[in-house]
Formats: C-alpha cells, structure tokens, sequence
C-alpha cells in the first residue's frame, strides 16, 4: 500500500471518529516532521506531478468517501473536508522550505482551503484544532517576515484590484480573520454559555488577527472584528486568561490609537489586573501603554508603580514628561521627549504626547501665571479675598508664554541685566530678561513652537488657546474679550479659592468631558442619528457579563 | 470579572524562583521588544493576579499633581519676566 493512501486511510478513520485532535497531530505543515511526510512529498510528486488534471483529486474522493449514515458525534468526510486534503497534499508535493516566498504562499492557500472546510456547519467543528495549529504556523512565519524587511521586500507589493498595495502581513491577517468569523457564527452555545464548538476559538483567532494587524500597523481594520463582537461575541470572561489578558492588551491599544485614553486605561488597567504576576516581560508590555493612557487622561504614574520591577526604567522616561507637563515648562517638555525619542517614537508615543499634553501644559502655564500674578499684586495673595473678582490677565500669559517661546528660540539671559544691573540692557532685550542668541533665533517646527512654530504669542492667539482650554471643561470660567481678561467662575464654592476653582483636577475635568461625550452620544442615539450607545463606561469590542 | 476553569498549568509565582533566575527574569523584562509574546500557559487562577493579590486597591496614580510653588527656578524666571515687561511698559 502507497504511503498515501495509508496516509489518507488515516486520515479517513480520524474523519469518521470525529477526532480533532488527531487531524491536528497528523496534518503538519512545518518543516521540522519525521522524514515519513518528506516521503509521502516524493510519493505525490512521482504520482501527481503536476496541477493539470484532476488525478489527485479523484484519488482523495476514491480514499475518503462521505459516510451516508452517520451515527451522532461520529463524522465523515465532506467535500469541503476533501478538498482541503487534496490542497494538503499538494501543499507537501509544492513546498520548498529553503524558499520562504514559496512557505508563504503555500501557507496561505492552504489555510483558505480549511477556513472552507472549518465553515461546514456539522463537521467542520473537527477541524478546529488544525485550524488553529495552521493559523499559528501561518501567523509565526508572517511574524519572523516582519523581522526581515528585506525578504518582505521581496513578496510584498501584490497589488489589489482597486490599486493598494496589500502587505503580507495585512493579508494573513485577512485570512485569519476567515476563521474568526467561521467560529463567531457558530450556533453550540449562546453569548453567556460557557463556549462550546467553533465559539471557544473565537478569541484565540481574534488575538491572531490582532497581533498581525499591529505588527503591520494596521489596526484600524480591527473595527469590524470588533463591532461584531460587540453585536453578537461570547463574554470575554468565559475565556482562559491568557485569551481574555492578550485580548485586553490589544483592545486597549486600539483604543490608545483612536485617542480613546479612558477607554484605553480600562482595558490596560483589567490586562493588567488579570495578567499572571509572574509573567513581568506582559506586564511591561501592558503598562507601556497603560502609563501614557494615565497621562494623557491627566493622572500620573505613582512611585509605588513605577518601582515595579516590570516598570524598570520607566520612571527615567515618564518622570520628566509629566514634571514639564506639572510645571508648563515647555522648553522642559521638549527635552524630556526628546532624551527619549527612539523609544517613544517606536511605540507611537512621541506624536501622541508631543500634540495631545500640549493643552495640559498651557493649562499649568496658564495656573501658573495666575499663581505668579496673584503673588506679585499686593494683597492678593491665591485669588483669595478682595472684592476684586479673580480673573487672568491675557497679556501676563503673552509675557509668560512669549518667555518660553524665547527660551525655545535659543534666547539667552539678558547679560546686561544679569546680577542686578537691571536698565542697562534696555534696547538690547526690549524690556525682556532674554536677548537673543548671537547665531539669531533657532527655527523651530510648527510642533516645537508654543502657538505654531517661530509665531510668536500674542493677545489672540492667547485668547484662542484659553478659548480652547474652557472647551475642554480644563479652566472654569469665561472670557472677557473687552477686558482681554479670563474671569474665573464658582471660586466661592471652594472657598474663595479661585486657583482651585479656575484650574479644576484635570483627570477629574476630562474625566466629565468623557461622560459629556457619552451622553451627548446617548442623546444623538435617542433622535435616531450616530450609532447605539451602550452603558457609560462600555468599551466597543469588550463583550462583559449579561447582566 | 469571573476566573475560567481548569487551568492546565500553574506558573510558579515569582516569590519561589530562584534568586538567580529571578535577576535572570528581570533582565529579560528590560530587553525591549514590541511583540506582546504568545503566553506559555493557557489559563491561571485568578489567585496569581493583580486583581486578588491586592485586595486593598494600591496607590498607582497621582490624580492631584497641580504645582502651587511659586519659588522654584521656572517660576521665579516668569516672575522676574512679568516684572521686567510690566516696568518696562510703565516707562514708555
């Protein structure tokens, strides 16, 4: 008897008994197998050369013949079963593992084929284990590509019909997601049953298609995925834990890159909270992105975490980020992101917190001034007492701002107003304490200047800002314009303590702007526009208990 | 959030390895890589987590960080600033 068929007439006897795991065990498709599979290879190459005729195929339909009477929870063979064997077979006669772009290929027509299969509604469940096992292999290869930009270079630039270019990576993620979907419509159990069938894959797929869609920075196309879940997806917590963390890990990064900081906090924070103590290297993993989301919603890493030993060298990074961002000392600021620019800049943290702490910083720029103005004014010690109301004057924060933006120009201490000889310099630094530096004023990219590059800050522009910062709930108050003035409101309702009133706590102040947008949601929902709103504090994609 | 069942391995907790392999663990924690790496066990008792180890919730975020010091090098440079633009302005 022929290795083939004695191959096939196993895997005909696995078929009948129903036997996932034996599929699984017998259908290998890497290249560290018994020389038993290299044989079975030469076999079908010496019997079935080539893809011309229909030889191989009729040759799988003669050893694996469907079962016409099937006694329930044994299984047969069906067609889709026995073309993914008859592409199986193939995939061993046409390999070559010296050839990755070959591996590849290879790889991925094989996985569509049982992504077909998988998709039969009474059998297909039997090959969940195979899926899963070839999905990995597919999703390993893929990775170690990604690691390899010049074999990439190679395979990739497929062109789609519409004209995009589709990496590799992009497109295993694609197939992947076939086998998400297969096991999302399974019917064995309801959302809130433990998972039975193709369902108890559903996010072992979902974490493999996520995983891809990061490594190729293309997680925006996880929406749908997502969107499904949250219509029809199995609780996350019917899930073993290192599904349900590695899901949360991933969620909240998508999140985090959609500039959903809470949401993004609520993820980590559960990933984090469930992740096994001992597996630091996830824990680290997990809080690189759970620290900037805490940041950016205006809380900051405590001591007792960032002493953490998975938090090792983290609070060298994030300390003086949020110690620039306590202080508005901009020109601070820029350097604490730039003394570690490769490494945020290979998260996708720099941009995130080089434009979204800006806001945070004039905020403390903006206290500070009031701070300094009501410290300087005889009397008016804290925006305390007086009947004065307490209010923020536009051309102090000019003064303020235009010194930071000096000092970001290069601008160095006035020489002739150094050590008390004030008066001296006038002409030279225009009143200022800085003059600028002999080799002039640096040029600075719209990113690196206060208002936009060398601009310098003026009443409006100052205006605007503030304007901005009462949008966004961060100052309580209004503008006088006639005045050129920010007034502060509600200073009575903490006792005359106008800094506590103007500059509420900004975690709690965005904390309230989340919950505005969610009602605002709520209420577009209620007139039939936007899309369903769930509870406040849901997370799209993350599916809780029923209750 | 509800634990899972039948956990088919129990990792050892960090407290019983080793000190060698311990500093060995945290080397490796330091060694920065961007893949969120495939976990060795499939499922573990919620016993070894964040969530049950610390009952009493632990103090990891300061939500009042506002800076009310008006005498550090910063502030006393804006305030010298403000002075000399406000003096400045009141002689012309």
């Amino acid at each position: 008897m022929s290795l083939a068929v004695q191959f096939l007439t196993k895997i005909r006897g696995f078929a009948l008994e129903a036997d996932g795991a034996s599929l699984k065990d017998w259908l290998q498709v890497e290249n560290d197998v018994p020389d038993i599979y290299y044989n079975l290879a030469q076999e079908i190459r010496s019997s079935y050369p080539g893809n011309g005729s229909d030889a191989l195929e009729k040759f799988v339909d003669r050893c694996l013949p469907e079962e016409d009477d099937v006694q329930e929870g044994k299984g047969s063979p069906w067609p889709g079963f026995n073309s993914f064997v008859k592409d199986y077979l193939e995939y061993w006669r046409d390999v070559n593992f010296d050839d990755v772009v070959n591996v590849y290929t290879r790889l991925s027509e094989l996985l569509i084929s049982c992504a077909n299969a998988l998709a039969n509604p009474t059998y297909g469940v039997m090959l969940l284990q195979t899926s899963m096992a070839l999905s990995e292999s597919l999703s390993k290869l893929v990775m170690s590509l990604t690691r390899q930009p010049e074999v990439l270079a190679l395979i990739e630039g497929d062109e789609t019909g519409d004209g995009e270019s589709k990496s590799i990576v992009e497109m295993a993620a694609d197939i992947i997601q076939k086998f998400f979907t297969s096991c999302l419509g399974d019917r064995s159990s309801t959302r809130w049953a433990p998972p039975k069938g193709k369902k108890v894959a559903v996010y072992l797929f979902a974490n493999l298609t996520l995983k891809l869609l990061f490594a190729c920075e293309k997680s925006h196309l996880a929406v749908q995925m997502f969107t499904n879940l949250s219509t029809t997806g199995p609780a996350l917590a019917l899930y073993p834990a290192s599904q349900r963390v590695t899901f949360l890990y991933y969620l909240g990064r998508f999140n985090f890159d959609n500039a959903h900081y809470f949401r993004a906090h609520m993820c980590l924070e559960e990933a984090y909270r469930q992740c096994h103590s001992s597996f630091l290297k996830h824990r680290r993993q997990i809080l690189t992105y759970w620290i900037p989301s805490n940041i950016l919603c205006g809380r900051f890493p405590s001591m007792n975490l960032l002493y953490r030993p998975e938090a090792a060298g983290f609070a060298e990074i994030f300390l003086p980020i949020c110690s620039a961002v306590r202080s508005g000392n901009f020109v601070a600021f820029h350097a604490a992101l730039n003394r570690h620019r490769d490494w945020l800049w290979e998260r996708g943290l720099y941009l995130v917190f080089l434009y979204r702490l800006k806001p945070l910083l004039w905020r403390s720029l903006t206290r500070k001034t009031f701070l300094l103005r009501a410290s300087m004014d005889a009397g008016g010690g804290m925006g305390e007492g007086g009947n004065k109301a307490a209010s923020l004057s536009f051309t102090d924060v000019v003064t303020t701002a235009t010194y930071v933006q000096k000092l970001l120009e290069g601008y160095i201490p006035n020489p002739a107003q150094v050590g008390g000889v004030a008066g001296f310099g006038k002409g030279v630094g225009g009143g200022s304490t800085l003059v600028p530096p002999p080799s002039g004023p640096k040029y600075l990219m719209p990113s690196e200047g206060l208002i936009f590059g060398n601009r310098k800050p003026d009443v409006d522009s100052v205006e605007s800002v503030v304007a901005g910062l009462v949008y966004g709930g961060l100052l309580q108050g209004f503008i006088a314009r006639q005045q050129g003035k920010f007034a502060v409101e509600g200073a009575k309702k903490y006792g005359g303590n106008a800094v506590r009133a103007g500059w509420p706590g900004v975690f709690e102040a965005l904390g309230q702007r989340f919950r505005e947008s969610w009602e605002e949601g709520l209420e577009a929902a209620d007139r039939g526009e936007g899309e369903v709103v769930g509870e406040f504090g849901e997370c799209p994609g993350w599916v809780r208990d029923s209750s | 959030m509800a634990t899972s069942k039948a956990p088919s391995a129990d990792p050892k907790s960090s407290s019983d390895l080793p000190a060698e392999q311990t500093q060995q663990q945290k080397q490796q924690t330091l060694e920065e890589d961007d893949e969120f790496e495939d976990f060795p066990v499939d499922d573990w008792q919620a016993d070894d987590t964040e969530a049950t180890q610390n009952q009493q919730p632990q103090h990891l975020w300061e939500e009042s960080w506002d800076d009310d010091d008006t005498t550090d090098d910063f502030s006393n440079q804006l305030k010298e600033e403000l002075k000399k633009v406000e003096a400045s302005k009141n002689k012309r």
